[in-house]
């Protein structure tokens, strides 16, 4: 008996102490989206304005590398342009991570081409046909005798999945495709290329590029709201079990007012 | 019976070749590589017939070097090649035939191999969205073997896993697997037609079989960090009738195949356990001795705890203890018994990626093995082959999008 007390207190003594330094830590860690990277750096810079013994630290990568750190448990918050696959919560199941989504705001995967380009509307089929290399000239759609440069993402990015599965529809992006790692870099190589076409999250669009209509439809708050506009979203934050501590604070302030007050402000939709 | 699995090997066939079509969207780059030193004692006899402890093994060796090629042709459409280049394996094993009175027979001899060894590990095709059933794949090639923990193994401990250091299942063969996820991540599923003799054989040393291996595999989550599962595997070896003259074979064997596994994960902990039992028939043996049918057991628990949380270093602890009781096996020159391996090891994880991910480990373990006799053995101290190990191994691995 006395054996089994000797074995089983240090055991539950540290995990008692490993559900301790998760509640009480005031170092928070985000990984992931680029997309949601605005939102997550404007917000963590006001939390911490408020709340000067926290210091939370952001990094990119994409949703799949924000996935990959939560189910290695090596972040606290996975930032996330799209839910989560079945394949990835089963695996983070597995490992002891329930992973929890916080939706922290509404965006709108956004069509933009060259500031030149006279083009203002695009099908979502005509989207499709690009990128899948059938249409290789603005001419098919009325705009300049232009090839046209297809800017996509790469792969781990979560923009680039839902992409995939709003308008490619499981269809492969043409061979001399673009694939870029981060909306910044589309948003860099559209600007720079007349013949260009690329897709952002809509708080990166500014006034370097030109953003287009999809289906007649241009990405705004009531037409990303009441789903009309076909390439609408929510980003999402994943913590490992529901949020606690500085963490909860923290997901807190970015869904209360003044949190969809930066949301807005970075360019992207509230979710109120 | 023939006519379908005819069938079966057509359609393999066919969905191996649908990528020659496909232009790649994305290929990665990947290696692992394994540098080892072993250093082993054991109890064998000297020239005077007495026994003393004798080191038996010292010495370093590349255990396996991964270098995979993984190809996304379309998002739904993914394929993996992985071979796997090595120092060590005895596996150039090849037959060496004889004609005596009419009568071709062989046996296998094993030959040195310069430089290193080399086997395909993984050559497949992920068909996703092919079948209408949410989250499943169509996976055919050579490819992992789901049965027990040996598909997801993470070598966390420098062992293998059960299945596969007591040579119940091999763990890549090829066939054609059904992959799928149950909903909200409650757990996984897959069902496979396999060759059932592994990646490893070649040439000469390919079982003459006609029979696939069928196998069955689930696991589910039904709360967070505790996993329950099962596999089940039907194999054969060898064929039952000769092709010359219908000859019966007395070498044929039927397996039955069964893991049950179980994973607590909670915090820094983490504790496997898995139980297997191969039930073994020779059908073909005429004077329907029973005890040519035998039972081998297996049981085996894993713990593992992370300190990274605790101290500055990414640290593991891990352990193992398994059992492996082959006592109901007669066949005396091949018994093995029952042997109680207990493991204990550190991991120091160093050189993380961008998702944290340790592109380093430096893995220290010390086994001791006890055995039941072991008339096989006959050097070792009262056939017992009882010996304690030592590995030091350093991993290192990486992945880059070309």
């Amino acid at each position: 008996m006395t054996t089994k007390i000797h074995f089983v207190t240090p055991l539950l003594m540290m995990l008692f102490a490993f559900n301790l330094n998760a509640v009480t830590k005031n170092q928070i860690t985000c990984t992931g989206s680029t997309t949601v990277l605005p939102i997550a750096q404007a917000t963590a810079e006001a939390f911490m304005n408020s709340h000067p013994d926290i210091n939370i630290s952001i990094r990119g990568g994409g949703s799949g590398v924000g996935v990959a750190a939560l189910q290695n448990g090596t972040t606290d918050i996975c930032n996330s342009s799209r839910p989560l696959k079945s394949k990835e919560i089963s695996a983070a199941k597995a490992k002891g991570i329930n992973p929890v989504a916080y939706t922290i705001a509404n965006d709108a995967i956004s069509i933009i081409v060259h500031q030149g380009n006279p083009l203002k509307d695009i099908s979502i089929q005509q989207i499709k046909d690009i990128y899948t290399g059938k249409i290789k000239n603005w001419k098919v759609l009325g705009g300049p005798n232009l090839p046209i440069v297809v800017i996509s993402r790469d792969v781990s990015s979560g923009t680039y999945e839902v992409f995939n599965e709003k308008v490619l529809a499981g269809a492969k992006v043409e061979g001399s495709a673009q694939l870029l790692a981060s909306n910044n870099a589309v948003l860099s190589a559209v600007s720079n290329t007349p013949g260009a076409i690329g897709y952002v999250g809509l708080g990166y669009v500014n006034e370097s590029v030109k953003l287009i209509s999809v289906n007649k439809i241009i990405p705004s708050e009531t037409t990303v709201k009441n789903g009309s506009y076909m390439l609408s979203r929510k980003l999402y934050m994943y913590t490992n079990g529901k949020a606690k501590g500085e963490v909860a604070n923290y997901l807190g302030f970015i869904q209360s007012e003044r949190g969809q007050q930066i949301v807005q402000e970075q360019g992207f939709i509230n979710i109120r | 019976m023939k006519q379908w699995k005819l069938m079966l090997n057509l359609i393999c066939i066919g969905l191996l070749c649908i990528p020659i079509g496909l232009s790649s969207l994305e290929t990665k780059l990947s290696g692992e590589f394994w540098g080892r030193w072993i250093s082993e004692i054991a109890k064998r006899k000297d020239s005077d017939g007495n026994y003393e402890n004798k080191l038996v093994s010292n010495y370093f060796s590349l255990e396996r070097g991964y270098l995979g090629l993984e190809t996304k042709f379309s998002e739904q459409v993914k394929g993996r090649f992985t071979v796997d280049i090595f120092t060590t394996d005895k596996t150039h094993e090849y037959r060496e035939y004889s004609l005596a009175d009419s009568t071709l027979s062989y046996s296998t001899k094993s030959g040195s191999i310069d430089g290193a060894g080399l086997k395909i590990k993984y050559a497949y095709v992920d068909f996703g969205g092919l079948i209408p059933v949410k989250d499943m794949t169509l996976t055919a090639g050579m490819q992992k073997v789901y049965f027990g923990s040996i598909y997801d193994w993470s070598y966390t401990l420098i062992g293998k896993a059960p299945s596969d250091e007591h040579k119940v299942v091999s763990s890549s063969d090829l066939g054609i697997t059904l992959n799928g996820y149950l909903p909200s991540g409650f757990g996984e599923y897959q069902l496979g037609i396999y060759n059932g003799e592994g990646y490893k054989k070649v040439g000469a040393n390919l079982k003459e079989n006609t029979d696939f291996a069928y196998l069955g595999n689930l696991r589910v989550t039904p709360i967070t960090g505790f996993t329950i599962g099962g596999s089940y595997m039907i194999n054969t070896v060898e064929r039952d009738k000769k092709l010359d003259g219908e000859i019966i074979n007395s070498s044929y064997e039927e397996q039955k195949l069964t893991d049950i596994y179980t994973r607590l994960a909670y915090g820094p902990v983490d504790l496997t356990g898995e139980y297997i039992i191969k039930d073994v028939d020779f059908p073909d043996v005429k004077d329907i001795n029973k005890t040519q049918t035998y039972t081998a057991t297996g049981i085996s628990i894993f713990p593992c705890l992370n300190l990274k949380a605790f101290l500055p270093y990414n640290l593991q602890l891990v352990g193992c203890y398994d059992i492996w009781d082959e006592s109901d096996r007669v066949e005396t020159d091949k018994a093995r018994n029952k042997v109680t391996a207990s493991t204990i090891g550190v991991n120091y994880n160093f050189m993380p990626d961008e998702t944290d991910n340790p592109s380093m480990q430096l893995q220290l373990n010390y086994t001791a093995k006890k055995y039941d006799e072991d008339k096989s053995y006959s050097d070792y101290a009262d056939g017992k082959k009882d010996s304690s190990q030592i590995n030091l191994q350093l991993k290192w691995k990486f992945a880059n999008t070309l």
